[in-house]
């Protein structure tokens, strides 16, 4: 069995230089189609292109658009947190229904939740803490 | 009846007064401090000149009429159904809990919870915000099934106030729910 690991590999080095690779010659060419005039490249023959104007407007387009998701992404974890008022914030479906029988004698006791009023008794009532 | 130097979440002073009318019987008053006058002022006098500026450009009175009425009308809201005056818990054992607050204006909202309704009083530790605070809170149970929380209802949530206001009232309130459920 091959086990995944994200440890650095040789073929994980070539693709990633491939990527390299590709996303600078990408770039070359987004350059090169932003920079030279249109009626040299309608000389040559490559009429069907974007306007000029994307070549501004792609990239600000794509900063204005993190920076919102950005703000957004601290909004929606704002908005899903629950509220005061909800049982959310003391117990949920699992320690609900986790069993409560007692430990065998000597043993380890049975990983499980704790309910909050026992906590409270520990926290508060106790002089230690 | 005494009265240590508490604060709620935001650092401003509240007090608190603890009374005892039985053996069975507690009320627990957290008051918030009253509106100040200086902030009242600087309020109502940044949005006058605000409307003077508005008006000096734009030489429409309605400007100056509207902004008088937004301050009258707001002010009349802010009192009546934002600013609370105090929150009080009033514990009765074996009959139940009655949770009141009462407004600025005089206005108080009251809710009793009976004692067969009563699962516990606890403080726990919640998400607000940016911040992670600790609240008084009563969790309920449904008759049927004495064992499952079926709601919560936080407690003292106008004023907030911090762990040791909350762990008086915690304990005082233990002693009497443990004698009485």
């Amino acid at each position: 069995m091959v086990e995944n690991s994200p440890s650095p590999l040789p073929e994980r080095a070539i693709y990633g230089f491939v990527l390299f690779l590709g996303s600078q010659f990408g770039f070359f060419l987004y350059c090169l189609w932003a920079f030279v005039p249109e009626d040299w490249l309608h000389s040559i023959g490559l009429t069907y292109w974007p306007q000029k104007y994307w070549a501004l407007a792609m990239p600000i387009y794509l900063l204005v658009a993190i920076t919102v998701c950005f703000i957004l992404l601290f909004g929606v974890n704002m908005s899903n947190t629950a509220p005061l008022d909800s049982v959310d914030n003391i117990t949920d479906v699992y320690a609900q229904g986790q069993s409560t029988e007692s430990c065998r004698n000597g043993g380890i006791p049975r990983l499980k939740d704790v309910s909050i009023s026992e906590v409270n008794k520990m926290f508060y009532f106790s002089p230690s803490m | 009846m005494e009265d240590e130097a508490f604060t709620d979440i935001s650092g401003k002073p509240i007090s608190l007064d603890c009374q005892s009318h039985s053996s069975f019987c507690r009320e627990f008053i957290i008051s918030s401090p009253k509106v100040s006058m200086g902030k009242v002022m600087v309020y109502t006098c940044s949005v006058w000149l605000l409307a003077y500026a508005v008006f000096c450009f734009t030489q429409n009175t309605a400007v100056l009429s509207g902004a008088i009425l937004v301050t009258l009308v707001g002010m009349m809201l802010h009192i009546h159904f934002v600013k609370v005056d105090h929150e009080s818990l009033l514990v009765i054992g074996s009959l139940g809990i009655q949770v009141s607050s009462s407004y600025a204006s005089g206005c108080e909202i009251t809710t009793f919870i009976e004692m067969s309704k009563i699962k516990d009083i606890v403080i726990n530790e919640a998400i607000y915000m940016h911040q992670i605070i600790y609240y008084l809170c009563v969790l309920l149970k449904d008759p049927s099934e004495p064992d499952a929380v079926s709601s919560v209802v936080p407690l003292f949530q106008s004023s907030k106030p911090r762990l040791n206001c909350l762990v008086k009232v915690y304990k005082s309130c233990q002693e009497i729910l443990s004698k009485c459920q």
